[in-house]
């Protein structure tokens, strides 16, 4: 285990701007984030797996040194680290810096020194009151051209808005450099986006003259964001809507760019990364003669537990963790939850402390907020029974202040209720409603008894579905409409029989509807090019007779029993004298191949801590190639799930 | 080798074998030097495809056989890249606006435009215009619709287009007005039969009568799928003798399965377990239309005589949900919904009827 390197003695380090408050010396190391304190600095500190570092490894030796026939470095020119937030990558890069000695120059977007704000699609701006009015974009180009042509100057010409990462003070010209970008610009922005893959595409084309190296290469870090529940279920593209969103792969728009994919941080490697961590904190202290108490075992699994694979909030977390002392303090203050369970076990309190910590407000939200809707709680419900007579209390007084409706007319009167608890008002959130409705659609027959209460919710999601049309996110009565519509039709009160709120698996359907797609226009073209191939019909060579007879709907419904035949005859042929006939594409068993199973409906549980987005993409351990029918209807083990109680007590 | 289907797909109109009649006006619509927009409609495999391209060979002579497949990529408004494959000879361009979903309009004004503002360059052609065949029509957005509609007017001199539709009611209606309607009905079974023989003949093997009877009752009306059912079959059972074993598709069997599933019990959990079916049918591809058409049927063979025309009636009126809306499966399961309320109120009714 090395020794823990101490910001004063080393460069400043980035994580994302969150070191801005360090850059002043630090006296007391208290007050240095412990996640640029004990930032990795050897491999065996990284939290990652080793595969992912060696890819990274290996791409940047043959993009420095050409790998084994030195011929492969001019094609090693960008390389796209990407994943979800805290899992490590820039940290990886950093590491591996300091192994393979070379150096980091670095682009920041730097907002103080910001020109004109507006972006125009033309030249500049227009010329004339301020000279320095340069654009944020001009000047990012104006550092990647001047990083990539005069490495070695750079370093000392370094000034405002471009920031070098030098490992030595002492710097030698023959050092190697890579250049980072992790604070890309705006790529929401179409021309600036452009701009942007025009400016990469450029640095890509390998230079005429042979015998000068190549710039240094460039590695970008992209965070990703998840799937949005905006995105049609039509095989159309998103009209609008889908903005928060940007397909890395798009954007780049390079291809055999993008570099291994980072997952979030498995528990057990993070679980040792925080420990080790705490031991060269609490070692390093004691060697300044003051006294540490290193939290116990069960607080890093708390930590690891909530932190959803994000190493630095689990850092965070834990640094908080140790700071505020947690089990004697919190029975006092720490809100409700804990106190609930005065008296009960420290375990608790911890928890609850802990989750309030690190959980990201959006997840809280979408997960009170499903609590609230699908429990309908209305006016005198009685209290749940796991409620201390205290909150019933408060429940009741709550409900004194609820005025019922007036009554309804006779021929509407089955449409009386009790006045809600939930004020739909007050539950806008950051949620939007397509989330909110893919959420309310995977989970509320758990929630009710009668199938007359599942049509008004199903009415009701339909009926927001459709009236939105393609901009169904951004209809401002779409919300409302859902969670009202649900509220009257769920049973007063909701019977408790442990539900657990799931994820939907709509996401992972979509998916594998892409991918059958994706199959389907495989066998269209086979079809295409089978029949150019084999044209020795007794007609004559007539090529492409299928060519647009043939469309989707046609294939995925009629060609299934045909390709199945055709799979079963090649099997018997081949066991004979070989194959006679072709073989259709593989993955045509993606929608031609349909077994009835009774299984039960997948889809993960959802947790108190996630924040509702679902990851697109598996493991990459997973072969892609295999995507065979036993792995199509294949459950997905569920995640720890939290007892719905959980849900109440965090109200 | 390629599929029957294609192999043995007419290339004149001479050689169709049914719709005689449609023919004849064919033939004297492409000799009579004033062709007119065409708008072919029809069932699924009633053989509008192969009419239309018969038609443009009669127009144009075999050079319009030549086909090559091009990919274009198209920018939309919002400069997304939208490829499309175009599928074209000297003399006419095929394409399916809907492959790209919402900016068809994009594709049908750029296309069209193109082509109709290049006259025809080839002297020797036989005709002074170029044919635009515009497959799956009927899934047109309003917007593309509209944009083809005054296209239609403005290039009338250079350019006709070919429609093909399974029904004209998503068409609007001037677009109708402005095309001449050709309906292809689905042949009949001794039609199809025929066509069956022939296959038969040209392959030089011998179709028994009761076979090819079987395959085309179960085609009912789409010759596509009777001559991909009698090459599976042939393909499974060189001889084609003894009862034949046509095994339905396999989305087929699965939305009956569903439909029994519907009819059997009317509980929350139930609608859990069908939406996992319709999970499944959707992530296969299978047009979310087509599988509650087909539950739909499947449900009315099942239910009492009154809630026919209900459970018919709910199925309408959520497609037209479908089509508006953007999730698929709310819609399905909707109608699901509210087919197990009809039915379970209705079974509750007859209960207490009994009781007085």
């Amino acid at each position: 285990m090395a020794k823990p390197v101490r910001q004063s003695q080393r460069p400043s380090v980035d994580v994302k701007g969150k070191s801005k408050e360090t850059r002043t010396p630090v006296d007391d190391e208290d007050d240095i984030l412990w996640v640029d304190k004990y930032e990795p600095t050897s491999e065996a500190e990284l939290a990652v797996h080793k595969r992912k570092v060696e890819d990274v490894r290996r791409w940047l030796l043959e993009a420095f040194e050409g790998g084994p026939s030195a011929k492969l470095r001019k094609y090693r020119r960008i390389l796209a680290l990407s994943g979800p937030a805290g899992t490590a990558k820039t940290s990886t890069l950093r590491v591996l810096s300091r192994e393979l000695d070379f150096e980091i120059l670095e682009w920041r977007n730097s907002m103080s020194e910001r020109g004109p704000s507006v972006f125009t699609n033309d030249e500049p701006g227009p010329n004339g009151l301020d000279f320095d009015a340069e654009t944020l974009f001009d000047k990012f180009q104006a550092f990647l051209t001047r990083a990539m042509a005069c490495n070695s100057i750079f370093g000392h010409h370094n000034t405002t808005q471009i920031r070098s990462q030098t490992q030595s003070s002492t710097q030698r010209p023959s050092k190697r450099q890579l250049v980072l970008l992790e604070d890309l610009p705006n790529l929401l922005h179409q021309p600036t986006q452009m701009r942007f893959q025009a400016a990469l595409r450029s640095l890509c084309i390998p230079t005429s003259n042979l015998s000068e190296p190549p710039g240094p290469p460039i590695v970008i870090i992209l965070s990703d964001s998840g799937l949005r529940g905006e995105q049609p279920d039509d095989d159309s593209w998103g009209a609008g809507g889908s903005a928060r969103r940007w397909d890395k792969k798009e954007v780049l728009d390079i291809r055999n760019v993008l570099g291994p994919e980072f997952n979030p941080i498995a528990p057990t490697l993070m679980t040792k990364a925080l420990q080790t961590l705490l031991a060269s904190h609490f070692g390093s202290l004691d060697a300044h003669g003051r006294e540490g108490k290193q939290p116990p075992r069960e607080v890093i699994d708390i930590v690891v537990g909530s932190s959803n694979g994000d190493i630095r909030s689990a850092i965070m977390a834990l640094q908080f963790a140790c700071v505020v002392d947690l089990p004697a303090s919190s029975m006092g203050s720490k809100g409700k939850a804990a106190r609930k369970n005065a008296g009960g076990t420290k375990r608790t309190s911890v928890r609850a402390v802990l989750e309030a910590v690190t959980r990201r407000e959006q997840s809280l939200v979408l997960f009170h907020l499903l609590g609230k809707i699908l429990y309908n709680k209305r006016k005198f419900d009685p209290p749940a029974s796991h409620l201390s007579s205290k909150d019933a209390a408060k429940e009741r007084e709550l409900d004194m202040q609820l005025t019922d409706p007036s009554p309804l007319p006779v021929w509407i009167s089955h449409h009386n209720r009790k006045a809600s608890r939930v004020c739909a008002e007050a539950t806008e959130s950051p949620i939007d409603s397509s989330m909110l409705g893919l959420y309310t659609h995977q989970n509320y027959t758990q929630f009710c008894t009668d199938i007359d209460q599942c049509d008004g919710i199903c009415e009701g999601l339909s009926w927001v579905d459709c009236m939105g049309g393609a901009l169904s996110a951004n209809s401002p009565y779409a919300f409302r409409t859902l969670t009202l519509s649900t509220l009257h039709s769920l049973p007063t009160p909701v019977p408790r029989s442990g539900q657990k709120v799931c994820k939907p698996t709509w996401f992972d359907v979509r998916t594998r509807e892409l991918e059958a797609s994706d199959a389907v226009g495989d066998v269209l073209s086979w079809l295409g090019k089978n029949e150019a191939v084999g044209g020795d019909t007794d007609q004559g060579a007539l090529s492409l007779v299928s060519a647009g007879k043939w469309t989707h709907a046609n294939v995925a419904t009629e060609l299934g029993g045909w390709l199945g035949a055709l799979n079963r005859c090649n099997i018997d042929r081949s066991k004979l004298q070989g194959g006679h006939h072709p073989q259709p594409p593989r993955t045509h068993r993606l929608f031609s191949y349909l077994p009835w199973s009774l299984g039960a409906v997948g889809g993960d549980v959802l947790g108190e801590n996630e924040d509702g987005e679902v990851e697109r993409g598996g493991d990459d351990d997973e072969d892609r190639d295999a995507r065979l029918p036993g792995k199509m209807g294949g459950g997905e083990e569920g995640k720890g799930w939290l007892e719905d109680d959980d849900i109440e007590d965090a109200e | 080798m390629s599929l029957w289907v294609d192999r043995f797909r007419p290339k004149t109109l001479d050689e169709l074998h049914y719709h005689q009649s449609l023919s004849t006006r064919l033939k004297a619509l492409a000799s009579s030097g004033d062709f007119p927009h065409i708008l072919f409609y029809g069932p699924s495999g009633a053989g509008k495809k192969t009419r239309i391209s018969c038609t443009l060979r009669q127009l144009f002579g075999s050079g319009v056989e030549k086909l090559k497949i091009d990919q274009r990529v198209f920018v939309s408004p919002s400069r997304r890249k939208i490829e499309i494959n175009v599928v074209q000879s000297n003399y006419h361009i095929e394409i399916t606006p809907s492959e790209a979903g919402n900016f068809d309009r994009v594709i049908i004004q750029e296309l069209i435009k193109e082509i109709a503002q290049t006259q025809q360059v080839d002297v020797s052609a036989k005709q002074r215009f170029k044919v635009v065949v515009i497959n799956e029509a009927d899934t047109l957005s309003r917007d593309a619709q509209a944009a083809l509609r005054r296209t239609m007017e403005k290039y009338m001199s250079n350019l006709r287009i070919i429609l093909c539709a399974n029904s004209t009611s998503r068409l609007i209606a001037p677009i109708k007005s402005r095309c001449l309607l050709i309906r292809v009905a689905a042949p009949s079974t001794e039609e199809m039969q025929t066509v069956l023989e022939h296959v038969a003949k040209k392959l030089k093997f011998d179709l028994p009568p009761e076979a090819s009877c079987q395959i085309a009752e179960d085609a009912a009306g789409n010759m596509r799928k009777a001559l991909l059912v009698f090459e599976t079959l042939k393909m499974q059972s060189p001889d084609l003798s003894g009862p034949l074993n046509i095994a339905k598709p396999d989305w087929e069997t699965y939305c009956h399965k569903i439909a029994d599933l519907i009819v059997q019990e009317q509980s929350p959990e139930r609608v859990m377990q069908v939406r996992a079916k319709f999970y499944e049918l959707l992530s296969h591809c299978i047009p979310p239309t087509i599988i509650l058409k087909t539950v739909a049927d499947r449900v009315v063979e099942r239910v009492d005589e009154a809630l026919k025309a209900d459970v018919m009636h709910w199925a309408a009126f959520y497609e037209l949900r479908m089509r508006m809306g953007n999730k698929k499966i709310y819609h399905l399961e909707a109608w699901v919904v509210k087919i197990m309320c009809l039915y379970k109120h209705f079974t509750y009714n007859i209960d207490m009827s009994e009781f007085d």
